[in-house]
């Protein structure tokens, strides 16, 4: 899996992050399983060009970090909605930023053919009819 | 040279385009989004936060406490709404006249181009047989407690209902041309007509030279540079005050970026025993239309999001996550409006990058508590097992930063929508919205658009009255 916009070691990151926020629970796949992230670029290909640069830079820092570490930081912008400080509103766009790119690469129809498990929509029973002339 | 350049196509860039172009004005319309088709608008939820909005999705204002939706597409914020179109009453035209000074706010003076937007577009108040379960179960807890609820109405003219098509569908475009967006209902036709519209042109400067304006932009990257006798931004709060900032006129206009409002909504899921579906059909039919929530300063909706928009709300990670998006067919979804206080402001920084401050008031707090409590009455009421209440504000109606006054010190644009000091500058967008109204603001910029058009169409010599304006 390559990317245009995200360096791979973005992108693994990306994996690492969406299998702590998603773990394999039940019938619900790890976020790495579904392989989401091919469709990728279709997402971030629209996000104007700094905060491509931006994201890539802090994945970049993100990597290098042990598990025990990313969780811990996770945790601290899953909980930041009231936290005041200066890091606050980093933190706050962090963890909307990240979850976003993780919950649009996981809760989709594009899900590459090569996953044979039960989609994520499908678990969900998210059945959307479109009715088109 | 054109007569009029109009930048924007959403509710007011829209019906001002159509006016000109059907009374026969040459008319240059600038937008810096794609045009987009019911063939061609996105048809995945990710696909439509990537495709159909600025920054790619979200904006934060600048504590990251709330998140702005702002579309860029031919049709602006028409696209993506439901179209829900109501006028507005006494209270918040009072409040605007308070606010502003002009005095001809009023439902009297607004009716005969509200009557002729309404005309224009095809509309229909919602029945009971239009309700899914999520609004059944709203409306039965809301008469069992008291609270009056009322049918929506909505700009849409054939959803397929009945052969089982589910409206959420078109928070990404209208996939059918039914919802009445300023596309469908105003610029698909005149398009074919021959308007001249350019996309994917972003306003980047704006220079008055009195006699005439010159509008500098990016097209698709590239710079282009066009002159008309006459400008009408309508580019929304952010885009019309942020073009006005970048061009240097906040010397002239101190009150530029000030006001600014958005309506903050607050989303609760209920978690019920049975399977509600509540993104399915028309999911949005009714709401909270109580004098008393009116007076407490905000409304109850009775809504739904899709799978990942409603992830990113009220599911935070693992196996909590897990447990709320398992449910996510057995949830119902109410939300709280907060008519808030116009506190905000809109800037932009030394990069251009818009920078807004909307610190939630004292105010703003209670009435979004005291919403928040009515909806976990509603929910228990009617049986809700648990209640999950989202504490991210989201801001769609973004309202104010240009607002509309008599005092040049204190608004932008004068009783006749010209930027306060020259003649040939118009604004008619929600970015005059003196304070934040409580009601959906979509009909009132068009019936604004529509004042401004006449008043435009009756003033310009040049032009030739068309008999079909309005029709």
């Amino acid at each position: 899996m390559t990317s245009k916009y995200l360096s791979n070691s973005a992108l693994k990151t990306i994996n690492r992050i969406g299998d702590m926020m998603i773990p394999k629970n039940g019938e619900f796949p790890a976020f790495s399983e579904v392989g989401g992230l091919e469709y990728i670029d279709e997402i971030v290909s629209y996000a104007p060009p700094a905060d491509i640069k931006d994201l890539n830079l802090v994945l970049t820092i993100l990597a290098f970090m042990p598990n025990f570490v990313l969780r811990w930081l996770l945790s601290k912008m899953e909980n930041s909605m009231e936290s005041t400080g200066p890091l606050a509103p980093i933190f706050r766009m962090l963890d909307v930023g990240l979850r976003g790119l993780v919950f649009s690469c996981y809760y989709t129809e594009k899900i590459p053919a090569s996953y044979k498990g039960k989609k994520p929509l499908d678990i969900i029973g998210f059945d959307l009819t479109r009715v088109e002339d | 040279m054109y007569d009029y350049i109009i930048i924007g196509t959403g509710p007011s860039g829209g019906n001002i385009a159509h006016n000109l172009f059907k009374a026969g004005a040459n008319i240059l319309v600038l937008e810096a989004g794609k045009l987009m088709t019911k063939k061609t608008f996105p048809r995945t939820e990710a696909d439509t936060s990537a495709r159909l909005y600025w920054g790619g999705g979200i904006e934060f204002d600048a504590e990251a406490k709330m998140g702005f939706l702002r579309t860029r597409v031919v049709g602006g914020t028409s696209i993506v709404n439901q179209c829900l179109l109501d006028r507005f009453d006494d209270i918040a035209l009072n409040d605007w006249i308070d606010e502003s000074g002009v005095k001809w706010f009023s439902q009297e003076h607004l009716a005969p181009f509200y009557d002729k937007v309404e005309n224009k577009l095809s509309l229909h108040t919602f029945t009971p047989e239009d309700m899914n379960r999520n609004a059944q179960l709203f409306t039965q807890s809301c008469d069992k407690l008291g609270v009056k609820w009322g049918a929506l109405r909505k700009g849409q003219n054939d959803c397929a209902h009945e052969r089982g098509n589910d409206c959420m569908a078109c928070l990404g475009g209208c996939h059918r041309d039914s919802k009445q967006s300023s596309y469908a209902g105003y610029l698909r036709d005149d398009i074919a007509e021959g308007l001249n519209l350019q996309t994917e042109t972003e306003v980047t400067q704006i220079e008055n030279n009195g006699d005439t304006v010159t509008v500098y932009a990016l097209q698709q990257g590239k710079a282009v540079t066009f002159k008309a006798k006459n400008i009408i931004l309508a580019g929304g709060a952010f885009g019309t005050t942020k073009m006005l900032m970048q061009s240097g006129f906040k010397k002239q206009l101190p009150a530029l970026g000030k006001n600014f409002s958005t309506h903050p909504q607050f989303m609760s899921f209920g978690l019920f025993d049975e399977e509600i579906n509540a993104y399915k059909g028309y999911f949005q039919t009714v709401a909270s239309k109580d004098p008393n929530l009116r007076t407490k300063g905000y409304k109850l909706e009775n809504v739904f999001a899709p799978p990942i928009s409603a992830a990113m709300l009220f599911s935070r990670t693992g196996t909590y996550h897990q447990e709320i998006m398992r449910n996510y067919t057995r949830m119902t979804c109410i939300e709280v409006a907060v008519r808030d206080e116009n506190a905000g402001e809109i800037k932009v920084d030394n990069k251009g990058k818009l920078t807004i401050d909307k610190p939630f008031t004292d105010q703003d707090k209670t009435r979004r508590d005291s919403g928040r409590e009515l909806i976990s009455n509603i929910l228990t009421n009617e049986g809700a097992k648990k209640i999950y209440a989202s504490s991210f504000a989201v801001g769609l109606h973004l309202m104010g930063g240009s607002v509309i006054g008599t005092d040049p010190k204190r608004s932008v644009v004068d009783p006749e929508f010209r930027v306060h000091g020259y003649n040939n500058m118009f604004v008619a967008d929600s970015s005059i919205y003196p304070n934040a109204p409580g009601i959906n603001p979509s009909l009132t910029i068009m019936a604004l658009a529509q004042k401004l058009s006449e008043q435009l169409i009756g003033t310009t010599h040049d032009i030739k009255v068309s008999e079909q304006l309005g029709a």
